[in-house]
């Protein structure tokens, strides 16, 4: 039998009378989990239900729980098939892919290879509607030349010019299969009302910014999910998802404030798993002002302690970076360290006739709250600098400033900057951040060119992987950029639930397990 | 009276024209003058500078601000608030969405927050000069030093997580459905649908964010009747009524109060319009799914289209709480009806 302190029986006293007056039925109330559910409280809500229209890393998860991907990836990243089952270059510009022959979308009619060209060729090819917006795979996909599909399970993509990313670009943003017969039939704007998929969930209820819930696809050809019934709850404040969940009114809470998954992960019952992903934190640097010396910018990298700031903000779970890549992931360089070196950095900024008595001044820019810690993150960089002889003067900006910044050139000599890459393929890092021509990059140099810009049409893939580690370390090197850490993920859940933990940051209970 | 109410509503209704004119392009005007950029921001990889400066010409975004503007502003008066950016879907669908539950939530704290401040107003008044008095007191400035979504983090915390009375997430149940939308407003709908459990989940989940509204109200009602009635009480007709041997409780309820509730009632027209200031952070915090939480993802993308439509709401929502409350004063009070009538 259960004991109650006096406190206990008063609460129980109080809240029951309260209840009673107020009329609250205690199925209001229901604890989660109770009745063989999953509820996850989620930071972020679809802005739209057409999988191949937005880009966003921070919902991919929840497509990927109605929609399938032509490839997947393991728990480490790695690439694994899903839908295509073989894939390979027979020439630089022609990738040939094998389906699936037993994938049925959720109204049972078969996925086929028409279905693949449909999404990833033909819906790029259609007008765009007056005051509408291309689809984001129309950008992604633009060297896709034509799609041939000779039977039913046989695609043959044709480029305009080799895309060695192509194959990561199957497993990545936005690239989802869609079934074209029934999105003819009904329309997008149907079709986004109950979207249908072939992924592990169907689809049950949608409200826009609260809720979403999902049932197990049986039919699913993975197997079908072991927990049948998820119910996603948007909850946007991470305070409130801390409260959700400490009120047990979710069972899994997604990115909390690492400090609270300390602390919650403490408490019996409760698990909390801290862990690096792939996306990673850097300084996006230019060579204004200050930072036109590559000295200036070497003394800047040199200066600033990472494994401290991981230490004493991220509870020292974020690996310390030393290019713009995740560790182990292709495109870092073996055993490759840019050392924290006070003394060098002191002697650097010596030879640029600067020190403590005569810094050298330069802006930081940083976002406030848009990812975990990253004004503190900034405010303990202008602390190391001070110490050596830069003095920056901190600026807080919105996202969209930086945007607007980074596209007419007037970034300031460092931004404080989060790259989500889930699928870490090199060229989704340096080859996007560095490339000068990329609308990405910061950093716009002739000699960063050179590096990256063969690589992008590199269709030898061990090439292709010690290209970018060289021209990641080259980068590094010569100061163009400052890489941080990884981004770390909090995921706080009961001991009911067994999840998975992925290293690129996807959050996936079709993976997940109750325990018996 | 009905006359006069019909004859202010139509007054109020012209002078709104201007108004939301000025407000719109001063919205319109200070978001382009912001330095981000709403095309950037959704930009996709793969996306060259030619693929950028289409997207801008696609937005309208490559005309001059003028230009920019009387095209909005054309396209508005045919009920047309454009195509949001970042959700790629028409405005005017994010709000008929979005407006019902901020709607339904600003009335019942509204509501609320009238209850609580009047009748604590009349507490503070009957209690004076005793300890209840600096018991209220005291707790209209606590009410007062603590901002709207400070509350809600309390509320979550005490009646959420530690007495966990109410739920704190969204608009129902998890495990309820959704009624067929008649109207989008949950109270209605679920009546309508004869579903008493739909209501009471309804009524529960805005228990707390409805409260959490109130709380930016009440003490303020409160101190405003309180000293309104300490001026009234001592007017000739009071005296006269208690040389009548009328009862006090009588004398407060039938005869002050109604001369006193009159600033309390124009206050409450300037609170109603702050209340919908205050749903941004609520709504956000109790994931609530409306105009607040849609003005929230709208400007952190920077959203113009969802922006604008969503402050241009606020003012009208503004406007309209201002003329029910200037039609109740006039039923109220009389001296006003005698002004207009013809001498």
């Amino acid at each position: 039998m259960t004991d109650f302190n006096r406190r206990q029986l008063m609460s129980l006293g109080a809240g029951a009378a309260a209840l009673a007056g107020l009329g609250v039925p205690m199925d209001v109330l229901a604890q989660a989990g109770a009745k063989g559910q999953l509820t996850i409280g989620f930071p972020a809500d679809l802005p739209t239900w057409d999988p191949n229209a937005r880009t966003l890393a921070a919902v991919q998860s929840l497509y990927k729980l109605v929609f399938d991907q032509p490839l997947a990836q393991n728990e480490d990243a790695s690439v694994k098939p899903a839908l295509v089952t073989k894939y390979a270059f027979t020439n630089p510009t022609t990738l040939e892919l094998d389906l699936r022959s037993d994938v049925k979308f959720h109204d049972g009619t078969p996925l086929t290879a028409e279905d693949f060209k449909y999404s990833f060729f033909e819906r790029q090819q259609q007008p765009v509607p007056q005051g509408g917006r291309k689809l984001d795979t129309s950008f992604i996909w633009r060297k896709v030349s034509a799609i041939e599909t000779p039977t039913a399970n046989k695609v043959i993509m044709k480029f305009s010019e080799p895309m060695p990313s192509a194959v990561a670009w199957l497993y990545f943003l936005a690239s989802f299969v869609v079934p074209k017969a029934h999105l003819e039939k009904v329309g997008v704007e149907e079709f986004t009302k109950k979207p249908i998929g072939s992924g592990p969930y169907k689809f049950v209820e949608y409200q826009q910014g609260a809720r979403l819930v999902l049932e197990a696809n049986e039919a699913y050809w993975g197997g079908a999910p072991k927990i049948k019934n998820v119910t996603i709850e948007f909850i946007r404040d991470p305070t409130a998802r801390v409260a959700a969940f400490e009120s047990k009114r979710i069972d899994v809470a997604i990115d909390v404030p690492i400090r609270e998954a300390q602390r919650l992960g403490g408490q019996p019952g409760v698990t909390a798993s801290i862990y690096p992903i792939t996306d990673i934190v850097l300084l996006q640097i230019t060579k204004n002002g200050g930072f036109a010396d590559d000295k200036a910018r070497l003394a800047a990298h040199h200066a600033i302690d990472k494994a401290a700031i991981s230490k004493a903000l991220f509870g020292g779970f974020a690996p310390t970076i030393s290019v713009p890549a995740a560790l182990g992931s292709p495109g870092y360089p073996t055993g490759y360290e840019f050392k924290f070196d006070a003394a060098k950095a002191t002697a650097l900024l010596k030879e640029l006739g600067h020190g403590p008595d005569k810094p050298l001044k330069i802006k930081l820019a940083s976002t406030n709250g848009v990812f975990p810690n990253d004004f503190d993150t900034a405010r303990a960089i202008v602390q190391m600098w001070k110490k050596v002889g830069i003095e920056a003067d901190l600026e807080a900006i919105e996202t969209s400033v930086y945007q607007e910044r980074l596209r007419a050139g007037t970034l300031p000599e460092a931004t404080l900057f989060s790259w989500g890459n889930a699928a870490a393929d090199p060229e989704f890092y340096g080859g996007y951040l560095l490339d000068p021509k990329s609308i990405f990059s910061a950093f716009k140099s002739d000699e960063l060119a050179p590096k990256f810009q063969p690589l992008l049409v590199e269709t030898d893939e061990a090439k292709r992987l010690s290209g970018y580690k060289a021209a990641h370390q080259f980068a590094s090197e010569r100061g163009f950029t400052i890489p941080l850490f990884q981004t770390v993920k909090t995921v706080v859940h009961t001991n009911q639930v067994n999840i998975v933990k992925h290293v690129n940051g996807h959050i996936l209970p079709q993976t997940y397990s109750f325990k018996s | 009276m009905a006359f006069l109410a019909l004859q202010l509503l139509i007054r109020r209704a012209l002078l709104a024209v201007p108004i939301l004119l000025c407000v719109s392009a001063l919205v319109f005007l200070v978001l382009r003058l912001l330095p981000a950029d709403p095309i950037a921001m959704s930009v996709p990889p793969g996306a060259t500078q030619a693929d950028y400066d289409q997207l801008r010409i696609s937005f309208g975004l490559d005309r001059s601000l003028p230009e920019q503007y009387l095209i909005w502003l054309g396209k508005l008066l045919q009920g047309d608030f454009g195509g949001s950016i970042f959700f790629r879907r028409p405005v005017m669908e994010l709000v008929a969405k979005a407006l019902p539950a901020t709607l339904e939530l600003v009335g019942l704290g509204f509501l609320l927050g009238i209850v609580i401040g009047i009748s604590g107003g009349l507490a503070m008044f009957m209690t004076r000069g005793r300890w209840g008095e600096q018991v209220l007191d005291g707790s209209t400035t606590v009410m007062m030093a603590i901002p709207e979504f400070l509350w809600a983090i309390l509320l979550i915390l005490f009646l959420g997580v530690v007495l966990p009375l109410f739920p704190f997430i969204g608009r129902l149940a998890p495990d309820l459905t959704l009624p067929v939308p008649l109207t989008g407003f949950l109270i209605l709908d679920s009546a309508l649908s004869l579903r008493v459990d739909l209501l009471a989940s309804v009524l529960a989940h805005m228990a707390l964010p409805a409260f959490a509204l109130a709380i930016g109200i009440a003490p303020l009602l409160m101190r405003v009747l309180r000293s309104s009635l300490l001026e009234t009480i001592h007017e000739d007709y009071v005296t006269q009524a208690r040389l009548r041997g009328v009862s006090e409780s009588r004398i407060v309820i039938r005869h002050a109060f109604p001369n006193a509730a009159l600033p309390t009632l124009s206050l409450i027209g300037v609170q109603g319009g702050f209340m919908f200031g205050g749903t941004v952070l609520v709504e956000m915090i109790f994931a609530y799914p409306g105009l607040g939480n849609l003005m929230i993802d709208a400007v952190r993308n920077h959203d113009l289209p969802v922006i604008q439509a969503v402050a241009l709401i606020y003012c009208v929502l503004v406007l309209g709480i201002n003329a029910v409350v200037d039609v109740v004063y006039l039923a109220v009070n009389p001296r006003l009806r005698l002004k207009g009538r013809p001498a």
